[in-house]
């Protein structure tokens, strides 16, 4: 059933029948005012909301979506997502006149066995409709929920193993029916939340949503519901040529990468992800046929419509960016996703977590595949992390206090044909914001020891993937630690000979006796005064470190990004001096001889299953100074 | 016999507006005048445009500034030095383990659609960014001391690299700043020379990443803007100027040069926030409280919005040439659309901009070399400008030469479409994009455009405004007839402002109101004494006393006013019931501003901010439509094509109109440095003042 109601959602949708011929200015003009209307409605969101997820993390996503059920238009956020709203709406659309819809109506879904993403990304949608009473277009948000009223707070259950246990599920559901709010339905979902935000929220799409819907109607009535439809259909055309005419540029062949995630949530190794990316004339076929479909794999399932949003987020990121982003992407590639696998899993499979991992390794897996012949923009659009370190307690009244941990961070900012890993992360999640000691100092009671780059930890290459942080943090009090790892046997992958990102790993009552590595995932008790240090994975490494200019090196070690010893080991750069003493030099001869070398005699790859070395950091003694 | 003499350096011209007390000979107190820039050494146009103006004064220049009370500045120095990246070689010292706070920016990238957008320019590379170990916590006390050994270390690591200037943001620093103050004063023993910022100066407030980037950004420009404004100082001295040099602020205030010299952050975008100023000025003399700003130049458009009469400046998350600056900014979005813009098909698709001819070469029609086909050119070939007609103030004709020729060969060609009609869709794209633009920017502070009134200015503005206008549903465009030295008549119009904050994280109940006090207080004290260096005594001031508050939860946070005294301090409103109070007033603006807010839930508070400011006499502004209407007839006609295909338009030579002047669409009104179109459905009305009102006829 499921397969079924996803091969029909995912279909191809025609054109949108209209008389009216547009011209490209024109066609331009509209789709101008769509990415407006969507940064606006978005916007309003972000302002009104309640929770921190939504107006301060920018987890929030405004797209529109025709009367076909095409993606017609989006604005700023986060790209994976952006692309997760069509099918949600199509399940909608699928009961037009069952659920009797008009102007006026606002539904909501979040069931990934129907077009859904994860079950705390909720899809709000408001149709417009033309005079002709026919749907022209559909403004729909897409945002991330605090809660789901699930067997655990906040829905990320790491030994679920069915969906019931991580929340209500919503096919769809009418929440506003000709202008009028439907309290019983909207009570419904609120008394099923945990957090009293949820209430604030939910208010917030449903106004964002009509906001947008209003604005839509605004433009009908500038230009007519014809040339509208018109200049819907004209961009996405347009898309879907400007595409293909990328994807004929590239040479014809079978690209294949496979990318595996450490384990799951209970230990089953070596989660695998297989792509074969078909280049053929203009035709792009995706195909990640070979993925695993282990049944014993608990929670690494992605959702059938998260992982179409993935596979495109990375896609998009290889070509032009001025590609404009509608339904002309999935019209000019074919994306085969196949039944079963954790890419397209069985029904009530647990979709919290999936939504992670291996939806990131979609996306790595076509990077990596695609990266011979798109070096210039091959750089994973991913997040390599499980989940930051969240610890929880309990204040002297009795209220629960979180500190998410979504803590300023580097991790997995990998290089580019020409361009250094830089920055936080990568370009895709350049939206959200993360957080500072001093607001979460003033709040709970931690203390953020440090969390500089870690030198080494990004991969050498011709151009060099960005450092990771290392997060060490304090507990003042005892509270509850959750945590969950991956991508410590398998970080990020090198490209083109690149070397692999630094791993990650997690060490809790770190500098003490009981000191710990987190293997897999855990919920602990800590006493006051634990630390937990968090080493993030680094960036991937772009082509060959013996490539790398040797002056280039020579600078990342006066940066402390690269030490003097994986100068000479890595990269076969030898230098004179000190970082300290600010004299460091080339020993030109000596590193041409070592390059010389190197070359022929490759040095063996860096360590896949490479042990984390036991984690120095300045660590200061309770209460030592404390005046 | 006084003056006030208010100037704005742009790229091309520096514009002087200079304020009499005494009627001048054509019976206005008014006099504008505009020189050319002198981009390596701005001081130098400053002189020449003053000189210029005791001539037309018939003054010699000593005389003309002895009878000068305020030159008030607005200057881009800050901008240039981030735009070029060539600012001083810069340190930063920061707490041991935060070193890369800089350069991780909490994520924010600035394209999230291209894997190919390059980093910024480092201000401090890695190797100059040090950490010291010392640890101050959320309540001032500290957890590690400073270690002096590590300190000194540092130091001599920072001046064996040559620094000229330093940063220092520790961790909590505002709450308490000793661990900087020593630091600071070892960094003067090793380095007696280098310009020193400290964090808890700059910008005294959570969090550490904005803190710490303003403070860097601060290093960075310190040595240039100091330089600049202390030869301009002098110059301005030796030539008889006896008061202090007042400068344009980003917040929209102006300050004295003393003041800036701690913080010359304070200055990044100053001119556009003059314009700004201006607006919110004549906003009250025009009926019009809430504006919205546009000024369209040869390279960009500017976006703002005037509330209440008010140009709104806010701290926190302003980003400015990739770096961010947490000082209070009045807020500006520009976007790459001016007459220079370059028109191009890109994958068959029509762009303009963000690409601008700039002045050299110019778009075609400047006759200067330039080859790509610009919104001036279209505009040119849609006859909204003529080449039989003065262009610059006279200083040059424009050439349709070359111009149809570039059309054809980057546009007209390439869509498949005539050049009358490529020009058209240049104009179409380039109007979208603004109206985009303005559309972002009302949506962002949730504001219903239709609500608002227009205000145009600039060289561009006042020809395609009423456009916008008509996209937003907005009834009302006003054009200054100073339009294209508004932003110098801005700096006349501010007044001298200290807006500053103190942070203190709190549950709002729990507030501690001696700690309240006290942190007011010492704004207080500050602001007092840099306005009596200024020459303003205690009963000149008016102290707008804020609280910044939130919700747990939320990064940003609101301020909200709680008391606004004039004259001597009087900290009695700050009692027991001034947390309960503040809580109330955040409630309800929050629901103003994001429609909503939680009853239930009690905010923190973030910190106390103090915005002292000094009244001025300002240039008199009129606005009123008294005087008897006269349907004008126009002096020629020209084919042109203001948006329903080519048609005779009546052309008006601006200079010739006067109060009361009615001018009926569709027309165009030539003036001496802009011109003003009244589109199909608008009229145009010469208000008492000698300004432009358009007003929509349907």
């Amino acid at each position: 059933m499921t397969y079924e109601v996803n091969r029909r959602l995912a279909a191809r949708r025609p054109p949108l029948a209209t008389d009216a011929v547009v011209d490209p200015v024109t066609a331009g003009i509209i789709r101008g005012a769509f990415e407006t209307i969507c940064f606006e409605t978005a916007t309003h969101l972000g302002r009104a909301a309640s929770s921190a997820i939504i107006n301060q993390s920018n987890e929030r996503n405004a797209s529109i979506i025709d009367g076909h059920g095409r993606l017609a238009g989006l604005s700023v956020g986060i790209p994976q997502l952006l692309f997760i709203s069509p099918l949600a709406v199509r399940w909608g659309l699928e009961h037009f006149d069952a659920d009797d819809w008009g102007p006026g109506d606002v539904f909501v879904g979040n069931d990934p066995d129907h077009g859904g993403g994860h079950l705390p990304d909720y899809n709000v949608y408001a149709p417009h409709f033309g005079d002709d009473g026919r749907i022209v277009a559909i403004q729909a948000l897409q945002a991330h929920q605090g809660d789901t009223g699930g067997k655990d707070p906040g829905g990320f259950s790491v030994d679920a193993t069915e969906i019931y246990q991580e929340g209500m599920l919503i096919p769809r559901l009418k929440l506003v029916h000709r202008g009028r709010p439907r309290q019983d339905a909207i009570d419904m979902l609120v008394r099923n939340n945990r957090f009293p935000s949820f209430a604030g929220d939910i208010a917030a799409m449903i106004s964002a949503s009509q906001r947008g819907a209003a604005r839509i109607g605004e433009l009908v009535a500038r230009w007519g519901a014809d040339v509208v439809r018109a200049a819907i259909n004209w961009n996405i055309r347009e898309t879907e040529r400007r595409f293909r005419a990328e994807v004929e540029r590239w040479p014809d062949g079978v690209y294949e990468a496979d990318v595996w995630i450490d384990h799951d949530t209970v230990g089953n190794e070596d989660v695998h992800v297989h792509v074969a990316c078909r280049v053929e004339g203009d035709r792009l076929s995706v195909d990640l046929t070979g993925s695993d479909a282990r049944p014993e794999l608990i929670c690494v399932w992605n959702t059938f419509s998260n992982s179409r949003g993935y596979a495109m987020a990375q896609l998009v990121s290889m070509v032009d960016p001025t590609i404009v982003k509608n339904e002309g992407l999935f019209d000019a590639v074919e994306l085969i996703l196949p039944e079963g696998t954790i890419v397209q899993p069985p029904p009530n499979k647990p979709a919290a977590l999936g939504a992670f991992h291996p939806a990131c390794e979609i996306g790595e897996a076509i990077c990596i595949a695609l990266s011979d012949i798109l070096p210039e923009r091959s750089s994973p659009q991913v997040y390599k992390l499980g989940m930051p370190n969240a610890v929880i307690g309990f204040d002297a009244r009795g209220q629960m206090w979180m500190d998410q941990g979504v803590d300023v961070r580097s991790s997995d900012a990998s290089a580019t044909q020409g361009i250094d890993g830089w920055g936080s992360m990568c370009s895709g999640l350049g939206n959200l914001v993360l957080a500072q000691a001093e607001d979460a100092e003033s709040r709970f009671p931690v203390i953020n020891l440090s969390r500089d780059m870690t030198t080494d930890t990004g991969g050498a290459g011709r151009w060099r993937g960005q450092p990771g942080t290392r997060n060490v943090k304090k507990v003042l009090e005892p509270t509850t630690a959750v945590a969950w790892m991956v991508s410590k046997k398998h970080p990020l992958r090198g490209l083109r000979g690149g070397d692999d990102a630094g791993p990650y790993s997690n060490f809790f009552e770190f500098g003490t006796e009981r000191e710990y590595e987190i293997e897999n995932s855990v919920q602990a008790q800590l006493p006051a005064g634990a630390v937990i240090a968090y080493q993030y994975g680094g960036g991937a490494g772009f082509e060959s470190p013996l490539d790398r200019k040797q002056e280039a090196v020579l600078e990342d070690v006066l940066d402390e990004y690269v030490s003097v010893a994986a100068a000479r080991d890595r990269y076969g750069v030898v230098l004179t001096g000190s970082v300290e003493a600010f004299d460091l030099a080339i020993d030109e001869d000596e590193t041409r001889a070592l390059r010389e070398r190197m070359r022929t005699q490759p040095p063996a790859s860096v360590p896949r299953r490479k042990r984390v070395e036991r984690i120095e950091v300045r660590l200061v003694s309770e209460g030592s100074a404390k005046s | 016999m006084s003056f006030r003499i208010g100037i704005d350096i742009g790229g091309t011209f520096t514009d002087f507006a200079v304020q009499s007390e005494d009627p001048l000979p054509d019976g206005s107190r008014l006099l504008v005048d505009k020189t050319l820039s002198t981009p390596d050494d701005n001081s130098e146009a400053v002189m020449t445009g003053l000189a210029r103006i005791a001539e037309r004064l018939g003054l010699a220049l000593p005389a003309l500034l002895d009878h000068t009370d305020a030159i008030i500045h607005g200057t881009t120095i800050a901008d240039n030095t981030l735009i070029q990246m060539n600012g001083a070689v810069t340190g930063l010292l920061t707490t041991a383990g935060f070193r890369d706070e800089l350069e991780l920016r909490r994520g924010f990238k600035e394209d999230i659609w291209d894997v190919r957008l390059e980093p910024p320019q480092p201000i401090a590379p890695r190797r100059r960014r040090l950490g010291v170990p010392e640890r101050i916590l959320a309540d001032g006390s500290v957890f590690e001391p400073l270690d002096e050994a590590v300190a000194r270390l540092a130091i001599a690591r920072l001046a064996r690299q040559g620094v000229e200037s330093v940063a220092i943001s520790l961790l909590f620093s505002f709450v308490n700043p000793d661990h900087e103050r020593n630091l600071a004063k070892w960094v003067r023993e090793v380095m007696p020379d280098v310009e020193i910022s400290v964090s808890h100066e700059v910008l005294p407030r959570a969090p550490e990443f904005e803190r710490t980037s303003t403070t860097v950004v601060n290093a960075y420009i310190a040595p240039r803007v100091t330089v600049y404004l202390d030869r301009l100082d002098e110059r301005l001295a030796a030539a008889g100027y006896r008061n202090e040099l007042l400068v344009m602020q980003s917040s929209g205030g102006v300050m004295t040069r003393e003041y800036l010299r701690g913080s010359p952050i304070r200055v990044l975008a100053s001119g556009p926030a003059g314009g700004v100023v201006g607006g919110a000025h004549i906003a009250d003399a025009k009926q019009a409280p809430n504006l919205l700003c546009v000024d369209m130049g040869g390279t960009s458009y500017d976006v703002s919005v005037v509330v209440d009469g008010r140009a709104l400046a806010e701290p926190g998350w302003n980003w400015h040439h990739r770096y961010l600056v947490a000082v209070p900014m009045v807020k500006v979005e520009t976007l790459g659309a001016g007459g220079g813009s370059i028109a191009h098909v890109d994958a068959g698709v029509l762009k303009v901009g963000p690409h601008s001819a700039g002045a050299v070469p110019g778009p075609v029609c400047y006759g200067r070399g330039g080859e790509q086909p610009t919104v001036t050119d279209a505009i040119l070939v849609l006859g909204l400008l003529s080449d039989d007609s003065e262009f610059a103030g006279g200083r040059f004709s424009l050439t349709r030469r070359g111009v149809e020729q570039a059309f054809e060969k980057y546009v007209a060609g390439p869509l498949g479409c005539s050049v009358e009609q490529a020009a058209y869709d240049c104009f179409r794209v380039v109007n979208a994009n603004m109206t985009q633009a303005v559309s972002r920017t009302t949506a962002g502070k949730g504001i219903d455009p239709r609500s608002l009134t227009l205000l145009a200015y600039g060289g561009n503005g006042p020809a395609f405004a009423a456009i916008q206008a008509d996209d937003l549903g907005i009834r009302r465009v006003l054009v200054p007839r100073a339009s294209p030295t508004f932003s110098a008549l801005g700096a006349l119009a501010a007044s001298p402002c200290i807006d500053e904050e103190r942070s203190y994280l709190v549950s709002a109940r729990s507030a501690d109101v001696g700690r309240l006090r006290a942190l007011w207080t010492e704004l207080d004290e500050r602001a007092e004494r840099y306005f009596a260096g200024a020459g303003f005594a205690r009963n000149d001031l008016t102290a707008r006393h804020q609280l910044n508050l939130r919700y747990p939860g939320q990064n940003w946070s609101l301020s909200v006013d709680v008391a606004r005294i004039r004259g001597p301090r009087d900290p009695g409103f700050i009692d027991a019931a001034l947390p309960e109070r503040a809580i109330a007033l955040f409630h309800e603006l929050h629901e103003a501003e994001y429609g909503h807010h939680r009853a239930g839930e009690e905010p923190e508070i973030t910190g106390v901010r103090l915005s002292t400011s000094a009244e001025i006499s300002r240039p008199e502004v009129a606005g009123g439509l008294e005087s008897p209407r006269r349907v004008v007839t126009p002096i020629k006609h020209r084919r042109a094509h203001l948006g329903r295909g080519f048609e005779p338009v009546g052309i008006h030579r601006g200079a010739e109109l006067v109060p009361g002047d009615v001018v009926a669409a569709p027309a165009i009104i030539e003036e001496s440095f802009t011109t003003v179109v009244v589109y199909p459905g608008w009229e145009a009305i010469v208000d008492d003042a000698g300004d432009y009102q358009l007003e929509r006829r349907d």
